[in-house]
């Protein structure tokens, strides 16, 4: 059957041709995560600075010696970005892929059926079904991984020196984690390919006598049960969406659209009619035929407008939420910051001349610690403070405990941590200090969470100067003399600015941390979703063929023709975008319910450009993709004539 | 007129017929209700017999052409085919016979087009996983009278070279049984000649059986009988009757 699939997969090339640029694509985000990660690790391996520290241990686990890596050689941030973006490219490859062979083996039921008629057993049509995804696969991943090993060095001089990895990497040997990439890529598509082939495999030579079969319009029970249980989980994880889940959120507001998405994918055929209804209605009132014949269109096939509408709703909602969120994410940190910082001046320095109407300045000294766990141990950061007059320039009122007390192996640990450990004023926090010594440090009071000003550890100065003698603050906050006026104060202060501008500064880094997190993590699933959209409606314009030519035969215009599969189009987008635009609102509103808990005034910012941004592309992608085809068709059909009509 | 030696070798006694009817009734239900398509067919093929089947339009032709084939299951009733009874068989079983003991012509779509003339034709021994042998290929196209057109794709022929590399795929694998729904039905009176001469050498030289469904009076004189179906029921037969007596029975029908 290899002979056939060869000769038959250039006939289809179009057909495949989604398929292939899908799982090149994948593989070559799976291949460049996999170099990039091998570099991570014999970088690790080459020059690691480490500590060994000895876990607490627990009823589970015994006290066992782990290593630390120093922050000044640590990739492990780079490590999670990888895995995450590998994740989600195995995983919407999978999509992508099953949803293309399963399109590739729907239009071609006559011929499969004209093969079982000469004598093809079902098996011996699955084998050709499964080779036709093999040489594509196998093309497709090669191609893969051969741009990802050239693609390899640019990444890591890109990543080299970043908050992610604050180092050198170099490439290392690409032939192992370029063949996991291979074979990840292979082993998706053949996962894809068998649902199709298992499908093609049921083609009965009767299928070769018929007209292309008309897809049945039931949608089974199975299918609506698994969309229900989808809600039903995606509900318990919206509901999970709340203020005492703390960072938990960000993730949340990441993989609960996806699972929302699954449900009304699902369910689709069901509500796609419905919302299809509802959006046709202007457009009905407002053209003559095109936009009824649409609206028909769109109600009478459900299924095939569910597949065409789901890439749409995939995108326009994990990206929607995502952006919301991350934005909503920054707002609070915005507001965080602007609460904690009382002090109006900040001078960025290590340190600053006394000028006359200075009344306080509060130089912490910034540090780290390797704190020992029951199970494993963890590089944090900390502050040396005075606190008598840190409790001046930062909101530092103890909820409990009493910070004057920090004085000697002592800590002030911030709600959100203690929240984590559940530690207690008067609990110990086993600490290694970077010049190996180990101390017990007793928590003498928890303070509120000051993300983007406090660290979650803050000590005493004369602690931090004994175990870093070399330590030097990174920015001063001034408080000015009474009477003095800040502004005043602050043009005579070298790197001096007012809070206000040190607070909008930050709140832009966390800004544009998000940002790159947003294209390393969407970057790929919306790529793959842009092939998926126009993927869909391209081979769905192709399939229709016999359609358009009798609508010509029977007298309409290729301009009727080609305004009814743009209103057709458009309106499958529109129903798409607005179940994504519903998930977005969703996520969103309890997001910032989320994050804002405690937080008085804290700012809303929309990034109205890039949501209707995402909207829009989805809509013209969408359109493009189902009129370019058609305008081919109409143009070659008008120079054909015959219709072939089967007895 | 009928074959006197079939050379065709089979374990089935040469007085039996090649194909069995058997009180066949095919009802298709659909939301919109039944449709009794066939109400009790009963007929034997004799081996080496041309045999048109004529009727007018939803009659039940092509519904019995499947049913005798095995490409669609009777409600009830019985198909032996070469001494085989088709009802109970699996599906690679069904698939087999119809491999070794069946050829098909269509009205259209009869060939694979993204695989050349040869490959058309060589494909049915490649599914029985047998090398082709060249010459054997080469002679049956050259049978056809399709010899110089070997490496050309369907698109790039006439119909009716089409319908005759459909044949010439069919003739190939030596089946007992050619099935055959309007072969003609697209193409001009001349194409028509070439094919309807090359299924009535098949029963000739080689002893096979031709069962033809057609609409065109002039190609069932080809057949040495032509039977009559009327909704859903054997109406009558003629043998070798003329093209004018066959149309004239027609419109007896029809009226
Ligand atoms: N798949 C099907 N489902 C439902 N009804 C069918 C199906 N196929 C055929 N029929 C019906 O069965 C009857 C016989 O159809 P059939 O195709 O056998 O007629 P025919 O004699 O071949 O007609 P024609 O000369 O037009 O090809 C018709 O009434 C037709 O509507
Ligand atoms: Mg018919």
């Amino acid at each position: 059957m290899f002979f056939l699939s060869s000769q038959t997969i250039r006939r289809h090339r179009h057909l495949y041709a989604g398929s292939f640029v899908a799982l090149a694509v994948g593989v070559f985000l799976l291949g460049l995560a996999a170099t990039a990660t091998a570099a991570t690790i014999a970088h690790g391996t080459a020059n690691l600075v480490s500590i060994t520290v000895t876990t607490l241990g627990d009823a589970d686990a015994a006290p066992r010696p782990v290593k630390v890596p120093m922050s000044g050689e640590d990739v492990s941030g780079l490590q999670v970005v990888l895995s995450l973006v590998g994740t989600i490219s195995g995983f919407i490859t999978i999509f992508v892929i099953a949803s293309t062979f399963a399109f590739a083996v729907a239009s071609r039921r006559q011929e499969l059926g004209l093969l079982r008629l000469i004598g093809a057993t079902p098996r011996q049509v699955r084998r050709m079904i499964i080779g036709e995804a093999l040489v594509v696969a196998v093309a497709a991943s090669l191609t893969g991984a051969l741009l990802a090993q050239l693609a390899t060095p640019l990444l890591l001089s890109q990543a080299s020196y970043t908050e992610l990895a604050p180092v050198k990497l170099e490439p290392a040997s690409p032939w192992v984690p370029l063949a996991i990439a291979v074979g990840i890529g292979l082993v998706v598509a053949m996962l894809g390919a068998r649902s199709a082939a298992r499908r093609a495999g049921r083609v009965g030579p009767i299928d070769a006598l018929r007209e292309a079969s008309l897809e049945s319009a039931r949608i089974g029970p199975v299918r609506v049960i698994f969309g229900l249980l989808f809600l039903a989980g995606a509900i318990a994880m919206l509901a999970l969406i709340r203020p005492s889940s703390g960072e938990g959120v960000v993730p949340l507001s990441m993989f609960t659209p996806m699972v929302l998405v699954v449900a009304l994918t699902l369910l689709a055929p069901l509500i796609v009619p419905l919302l299809g209804r509802l959006w046709a209605m202007p457009l009905v009132a407002w053209t003559h035929v095109s936009g009824r014949l649409a609206r028909s269109n769109v109600i009478a096939t459900p299924r095939r407008s569910a597949s065409l509408a789901a890439p749409i709703l995939a995108i326009s909602a994990v990206a929607g939420s995502m952006v919301l969120s991350l934005s909503f994410a920054a707002d609070s940190a915005a507001a965080t910051i602007r609460d904690t910082l009382r002090a109006p001046i900040v001078v960025t320095a290590q340190s600053m001349p006394t000028v006359s109407g200075v009344g306080a300045v509060d130089a912490g000294l910034p540090v780290q610690f390797v704190r020992a766990g029951a199970e494993d141990a963890q590089l944090e950061d900390a502050e040396g403070i005075d606190p008598a007059i840190a409790s001046q320039t930062r909101a530092l009122t103890p909820l409990s405990g009493d910070l004057s007390q920090l004085t000697g192996n002592t800590v002030a640990v911030s709600k959100q941590m203690a929240g984590f450990e559940h530690y207690q004023v008067g609990d110990e926090v086993p600490a290694t200090f970077l010049d190996h010594q180990a101390v017990k440090l007793r928590i003498v009071a928890i303070v509120p969470d000051g993300l983007g000003v406090n660290p979650d550890f803050l000590l005493p100065l004369d602690l931090v100067r004994q175990h870093n003698p070399t330590a030097k603050p990174e920015r001063l906050f001034v408080q000015p003399a009474p009477g003095v006026d800040p502004t005043e104060l602050v043009t005579r202060l070298e790197h001096a600015v007012l809070a206000t501008a040190w607070e909008a500064d930050q709140a832009d880094g966390v800004r544009q941390g998000n940002q790159l997190g947003l294209v390393l993590l969407l970057g790929p699933a919306a790529f793959y979703s842009a092939i998926a959209i126009a993927n869909t409606l391209l081979m769905g314009s192709l399939q229709r063929r016999q359609e358009f030519v009798t609508s010509r035969l029977l007298g309409a215009t290729p301009n009727q023709i080609r305004r009814m599969v743009l209103w057709e189009s458009s309106l499958v987008g529109l129903v798409a975008l607005s179940l994504g635009t519903a998930i977005t609102v969703t996520v969103g509103i309890l997001i910032r319910h989320a994050m804002t808990a405690g937080v008085a005034d804290v700012p809303v910012t929309v990034p109205w450009g890039i949501l209707l941004g995402i909207g829009g592309l989805c809509l013209t992608l969408a359109v493009g993709s189902a009129l370019a085809p058609t305008s081919y068709i109409l143009r070659v059909v008008s120079q054909e004539t015959v219709v072939h009509q089967r007895q | 007129m009928t074959a006197t030696a079939p050379s065709y070798p089979s374990v089935v006694p040469e007085s039996a017929p090649a194909l069995v009817l058997d009180g066949i009734t095919k009802t298709y239900r659909s939301k919109a209700g039944a449709v009794d398509a066939l109400r009790g067919v009963t007929y034997h093929f004799p081996r080496g017999s041309f045999t048109a089947v004529m009727g007018p339009s939803g009659s039940g032709k092509s519904t019995l052409l499947q049913c005798a084939a095995g490409l669609d299951q009777p409600t009830t009733g019985v198909v032996v085919l070469g001494g085989v009874t088709l009802r109970g068989l699996s599906e690679v079983a069904l698939t087999k016979l119809r491999r070794e003991e069946m050829g098909f012509v269509f009205q259209a779509y009869n060939l694979l087009p993204s695989l050349t003339v040869y490959d058309n034709v060589a494909l049915p021994l490649r599914l029985t996983g047998k090398r082709p042998q060249r010459a054997e290929v080469h002679a049956v196209l050259e049978q056809v009278g399709l010899g110089d057109k070997v490496k050309r794709r369907p698109a790039e022929l006439s119909g009716g070279q089409q319908q005759r590399v459909a044949i010439a795929r069919a003739l190939i694998t030596r089946p007992s049984v050619f099935f055959a729904d309007e072969p003609t039905g697209a193409l001009d009176s001349n194409s028509s000649r070439q094919v309807l001469s090359l299924l009535r050498e098949a029963t000739d030289r080689a002893g096979q059986t031709v069962v033809m469904v057609t609409h065109d009076p002039v190609a069932a004189a080809y057949a040495e009988r032509v039977v009559f179906l009327s909704d859903g029921l054997i109406a009558g037969h003629l043998d070798r009757g003329t093209p004018g007596q066959i149309a004239a029975a027609m419109s007896d029908l029809e009226r």
